[in-house]
């Protein structure tokens, strides 16, 4: 008795793991179906120029589905969705995001920080003419680095970098000009 | 105490039940974390197959080609990646 109360413990666990598929395309049909709704006044014009054989039900139904503009109305009220384009960070948040992230080891995260620090020294050096490489050699490491980051989050926090990719530039701006520089506290 | 016993038992397997894929992901993340630090490091590695703790914040890593890495957080906050032989 003890034997099967544990078995059936065991059971009600293992069932309660599985995977349920979330009903996302439940979503969709509703759309598809409203979109007939709003296409049936063009199609009642039509419907006049059937009546003349008025004895023959069964002609303007078929006629009804054969002017297809209903289908061709359709993706008109869809096709307009355009992707807003995300805020662009500042580095005080996308440090602050960064932290936070979970698609990021820890390991990974003190690593990029350390690389960082180091960029940021030889935008320091630069600054200060003690460098010898150029503004293009930095632009070059800067890009590296970025994509380093981006490569790391681009599967588990699409979010974050798709908002480190709109900031790019911004970030750029701000390293490389002196006055700017000289101002982050990083 | 027998009742007890079972009782016991029971909870020791529900609690492995819950323990396991727990330990084992938690494995997994290290492994992720490691092989990205090793990548970021610009050493070859491909990923990191099996992971040795030697102390806090210090792991020996060993890759799918063959490689092995002392990867470590050095006093000055560095993540330090050292190849093996």
């Amino acid at each position: 008795m003890q034997v099967a109360y544990v078995v059936v413990l065991l059971v009600l666990l293992i069932a309660g793991c599985a995977p349920v598929a979330p009903e996302t395309p439940a979503s969709e049909p509703p759309i598809v179906a409203v979109q007939p709704a709003t296409t049936q006044p063009p199609t009642k014009p039509v419907a006049p120029a059937t009546q003349k054989p008025a004895t023959q039900p069964a002609a303007p139904v078929r006629r009804q589905p054969a002017p297809a503009p209903a289908p061709a109305s359709a993706p008109r009220s869809v096709a307009p969705r355009a992707p807003a384009a995300p805020p662009a960070l500042d580095l005080a948040t996308l440090k602050a995001q960064l932290k936070d992230t979970k698609a990021i080891g820890v390991f990974t995260k003190i690593t990029l920080k350390n690389q960082v620090d180091d960029l940021l020294d030889r935008f320091r050096a630069y600054y200060e003419g003690k460098a010898k490489f150029s503004m293009t050699e930095l632009r070059r490491s800067y890009d590296l680095l970025m994509m380093k980051v981006l490569s790391l989050l681009q599967d588990d926090d699409q979010k974050l970098a798709s908002l480190i990719v709109s900031s790019r530039e911004a970030i750029w701006g701000l390293l490389a000009d002196p006055k700017k520089f000289a101002t982050l506290e990083v | 105490m027998n009742t007890r016993t079972r009782a016991l038992v029971q909870f020791l397997i529900v609690a492995a039940l819950f323990a396991v894929p727990s330990f084992a992901a938690d494995e997994e993340e290290l492994k992720k974390d490691l092989t990205a630090v090793i990548a970021l490091h610009g050493l070859p590695c491909g990923q990191v197959v099996a992971v040795k703790v030697q102390a806090e914040d210090d792991y020996a890593a060993s890759c799918k080609d063959g490689n092995k890495y002392r990867v470590y957080l050095n006093a000055a906050g560095r993540v330090v990646v050292e190849a093996q032989k």
